[in-house]
């Protein structure tokens, strides 16, 4: 019960949503209604879709965008419109999943090194120091690697490659968010209370560092596409015939003279739902730190 | 120029607002105030009253969110308000200055002392040369005391104390010749011994140079030290100006009377007088008429509609009350008789502490290879505190009074000694205490902002220590939290509130219930007033003391705040830097003999009970000798010679059973202290 209420419940009406919505920044609200489209295709897509994802010469192969085919076809006569809107959730999916898990680890490291300091803190830091020291990418793909090809193209090899590669950022984030929280009284309070590291970190670091750790989430989700995008170029990724976007892209990129749509479209689709989040993230950023309360 | 007669500075109905939300909110209504050349006007009022607001026009400063509706500031002649950004450099720092509170903030850390008080100087074109500069930033240091200028000239901010520090704004306002000072809280954040040598400073140069001052602060005890004529200030009204005496002997305004009898009073033994204020200032309260209204005990409903203007009802005395002439100015008659407490016999020890050093962080195995080891910060400690009496620490910061504390409630184990809690030796770390121990010893900080998580509910702040430590029905919680709340008078209905939804005063109380819902028998308050106002302040104190007769709580009480000790406490030790000075009954240590220490304290208290204070007093050393056997050498007025320095000094008991460590015979302390 406590712990319910320290998060705090909070109720709404609907001239709090609207005069929310007013005061929000110009970024939030373009970024609010991109990820809605997003969300909207990835959920409703596949019902209204004309063609399946993998559905061979559904017209002919490469044809130039027109009324039965938007975005054109592929080599293999697939609708590439089709295909876009069936990736549409894919990426989201992957995205969030795997930047969870990455929120999730390095939140619960980098607090509990925070609250514990000592030979903890300095053996897990050094330890993520030196995994951040390792371009992210080359990071990914030494994961990836190391799991083997057995698990090569497996969705969730993808989703934990994504969280293995974000959970030290996220450590490094949450303690430094977690320090500014451990000096003050309340903390030495709950310590002299006789409480478990893992109490103090969930009641009282936790719920004063979630305005930091909500950011640094929608900022990960953003970063997500372009990884698991880029994963999927370099053919580490999904497997084919997998409408995932940046599978898509490497799929085609020969044909970008030939057919600059079949190319251009999932590009457009991936760079939009990133400029999205980000804007999304940005202003909520703002929100968050601008610490003006909404009473009545 | 204005001519010589004329005001110096002058305000005059000034309406100030600042953008809220949607609207406007008055901050100053119609306030008008003269400053004289050479004269002091001290500024007081509690938080949120528009002191700062205040003196910022004087010095032609609006916050860009405020708009004067009417009024003009006048400074020598010229109406602040309507100068442009350029005129207004010219006259700033040259003939009105600003001396901050803060001299830390004020301070720019990558500069040394000496080139900021030069930028001054060529800034204005005030000096024609280098040369001359430089020898007017040494004229200036030394003209605040500071001791070898050239030297301290070169120093950067970070390697000079917080009083040496505020010299140094002092020195920079100086630099060229003010004509007007404008002081805001100077003195605030610095221990009772350094404000006593700023406030010492500050009546010299004035002395010397006749320049006029505001001096604004919410400390009484310092106006009555250093003003002329004092303004009392409440919701942006001013609602009376007298001279010093006037105001402290036969204040009208029931505010003012409020005020003053908020204020708990070392020289009478710690009895309050008159009736304290009640309530607390809400600006979004405010009657149309008195703005003092709902927390006045002289109001008529007539009151909260008729706004009320100064009128002038004497000698310079002007009140802002329409009831003054039906309101008995002499506040020491309504005296509330000193509350006495049953003696009870010899009682029981709680906790006891033999020979304890206290030193903060552990050696490694680097240190030891070094042969580093940290610093000393309580040295060899013995004390006892008896079951159900308040145990008052007292000592200037730095002293050892919070390390004390840390290590009673287990943060410090012990460097050497031991503490012992009701006969058994208490563990030095709270890892190695037992839940019951946890539960006995809680413990109060100071600041109520930082002692609440800000996302927790009061209700969930105050469930944890029961599930905690009482084995109590998850039922029965909400009961028990509801008994809590009222124990500390915070309503029922408070308990699903946040604390940002709750004031100062009222986020110390839940602090308090939080650590009384548990139960305990030993009670840290650390410091707990200090942070809240005068009138908040007056509330917990209440507070305390009905806690301490109705309950059998032991409290170690620590405090810098002398008076406040001396209304609640029964036993009081004096620390300091790390060495207990004097321990002994409360009514014993404030009365001779003293430990010269103690005495020193004492001495630098502003009191408006004591009100003719002999500028000239001896000036003591700013830092005591390192390495001598008594920790106060080089401070200490009665020095013995080389004894002190040589021999540590032994623990003497007087007659009266006072314990004091000194080589003066307590009879020979007596005498000093009484200035034989």
């Amino acid at each position: 019960m406590t712990t319910r209420a320290s998060l705090g419940v909070v109720s709404f009406s609907r001239a709090d949503v609207v005069r929310f919505w007013r005061q929000a920044p110009a970024s939030f609200r373009i970024g609010t209604a991109v990820l809605a489209f997003h969300i909207a295709v990835a959920i409703t897509g596949p019902l209204w879709a004309p063609y399946g994802q993998a559905d061979l010469f559904v017209g002919p192969a490469l044809a130039a965008p027109g009324w039965s085919h938007p975005f054109g076809t592929d080599v293999l006569g697939r609708d590439v419109f089709s295909r876009v809107v069936h990736g549409a959730h894919l990426v989201i999916v992957l995205s969030v999943l795997g930047t969870l898990i990455g929120v999730v680890v390095g939140t619960t490291i980098g607090l509990l090194s925070a609250y514990l300091r000592g030979w903890f803190d300095t053996l897990v830091m050094r330890l993520i120091e030196t995994l951040i020291s390792i371009p992210y990418l080359v990071l990914a793909l030494l994961a990836v690697a190391a799991a083997g090809p057995e698990y090569a193209g497996d969705p969730v090899l993808l989703v934990l490659v994504v969280g293995f590669v974000f959970s030290p950022r996220v450590a490094r984030m949450a303690r430094a968010a977690g320090l500014d929280v451990v000096t003050r009284d309340f903390v030495t309070i709950a310590r002299l209370r006789g409480e478990s590291p893992w109490s103090v970190v969930v009641r009282e670091l936790l719920p004063n560092a979630t305005g930091t750790l909500l950011v640094e989430f929608a900022l990960r989700t953003g970063y997500a596409p372009v990884l698991i995008g880029t994963l999927g170029f370099l053919g580490f990724g999904l497997r084919p015939p997998s409408p995932e976007w940046g599978l898509m892209i490497s799929e085609y990129r020969n044909l970008l003279l030939a057919s600059p749509f079949v190319v251009l479209m999932p590009g457009l689709m991936l760079a939009s739902l990133i400029i999205g989040l980000n804007m999304w993230t940005e202003g909520l950023a703002r929100i968050l730190g601008r610490s003006v309360r909404y009473d009545e | 120029m204005s001519s010589s007669s004329g005001p110096v500075a002058r305000l005059e109905g000034v309406r100030l607002d600042y953008r809220h939300r949607d609207g406007w909110l008055r901050v100053l209504q119609d306030v008008s105030l003269d400053i004289s050349p050479g004269e002091v006007v001290g500024l007081v009022g509690e938080s949120g009253c528009g002191k700062s607001t205040l003196s910022g026009l004087l010095l032609g400063y609006r916050h860009p969110s405020a708009r004067v509706t009417n009024g003009r500031a006048m400074f020598e002649g010229t109406d602040l308000l309507k100068l442009d950004r350029e005129t207004l450099d010219r006259i700033r720092g040259r003939r009105v200055a600003l001396i901050p509170q803060n001299p830390t903030t004020s301070l720019n850390p990558s500069m040394r002392v000496g080139d900021q008080i030069a930028e001054v100087l060529r800034f204005h074109g005030v000096t024609p040369s280098g040369p001359a500069t430089t020898k007017r930033v040494h004229e200036v240091l030394e003209s605040v005391s500071l001791a070898d200028p050239s030297r301290t000239a070169r120093r950067f901010p970070h390697q000079l104390s917080g009083g040496q520090q505020q010299r140094v704004t002092i020195a920079m306002a100086l630099a060229c010749n003010p004509s007007l000072l404008v002081l805001d809280e100077p003195t605030t954040g610095l221990d009772v011994t350094t404000q006593d040598q700023i406030l010492r400073l500050l009546a010299n140069l004035r002395a010397l140079h006749g320049m006029a001052m505001l001096y604004v602060t919410h400390d009484l005890g310092v106006v009555a030290q250093i003003a002329d004529r004092v303004c009392v200030m409440y919701a942006g009204h001013v609602v009376e100006t007298a001279s010093k005496t006037v105001v402290f002997d036969r204040p009208r305004h029931p505010y003012t009377q409020g005020l003053i009898a908020s204020i708990p009073r070392i020289a009478e033994g710690g009895a309050r007088t008159g009736l304290p204020l009640k309530g607390l200032l809400r600006r979004s309260e405010l009657p149309r008429g008195c703005p003092f209204f709902p927390r006045c005990d002289f109001s008529r409903p007539s009151c909260g509609d008729t706004p009320q203007r100064l009128e002038t009802i004497g000698d310079e005395h002007q009140v802002a009350c329409q009831r003054w002439k039906d309101i008995n100015p002499d506040v020491d008659s309504t005296r509330v008789p000193p509350q006495v407490r049953p003696e009870s016999g010899p009682n029981e020890t709680l906790l006891s502490l033999e020979h304890v050093s206290l030193r903060y962080g552990r050696r490694g195995p680097f240190d030891k290879l070094l042969g580093v080891s940290a610093p000393t910060v309580v040295h060899d400690v013995s004390l006892t505190i008896g079951r159900g009496e308040v145990f008052a620490l007292v000592g200037e910061s730095g002293s050892g009074k919070s390390t004390i504390a840390n290590a009673i409630s287990g943060l410090l184990a012990p460097f050497t000694g031991q503490l012992r809690f009701c006969d058994d030796v208490l563990p030095g770390t709270v890892e190695e205490r037992s839940a019951n121990l946890k539960r006995r010893i809680q413990y109060i900080f100071q600041n109520p902002d930082a002692s609440l998580n800000p996302r927790a509910r009061v209700r969930s702040s105050l469930a944890r220590p029961i599930t905690k430590f009482l084995s109590v029905a998850s039922s029965e919680v909400g009961a028990r939290i509801a008994t809590a709340l009222g124990e500390v008078r915070i309503p029922e209905n408070y308990a699903v509130r946040y604390p940002d939804q709750l004031s100062g005063g009222e986020r110390q109380r839940v602090a308090l219930a939080r650590a009384l819902i548990a139960r305990p028998d030993l009670l840290l308050c650390d410091e707990v007033l200090s942070s809240l106002d005068v009138s908040v302040q007056a509330s917990i104190l209440g507070l305390l003391e009905a806690l301490k007769h109705d309950t059998a709580v032991t409290m170690l009480f620590i405090s810098h705040d002398l008076a406040v000790v001396r209304s609640l406490a029964d036993r009081v030790a004096v620390l300091f830097q790390g060495h207990l000075c004097e321990v002994g009954d409360k009514n014993l240590v404030f009365a001779p003999p003293f430990h010269p220490y103690t005495h020193s304290l004492l001495q630098a208290v502003p009191d408006f009970g004591k009100r003719a204070r002999s500028i000239d007093a001896p000036e003591v050393g700013a830092s005591p000798q390192a390495g001598a056997a008594c920790a106060f050498v080089g401070r200490c007025p009665w020095q013995l010679g080389n004894r002190c320095v040589e021999e540590p000094p032994p623990w003497r008991t007087s007659r009266a059973g006072l314990r004091i460590r000194c080589h003066h015979e307590p009879k020979d302390l007596e005498r000093l202290a009484n200035g034989e």
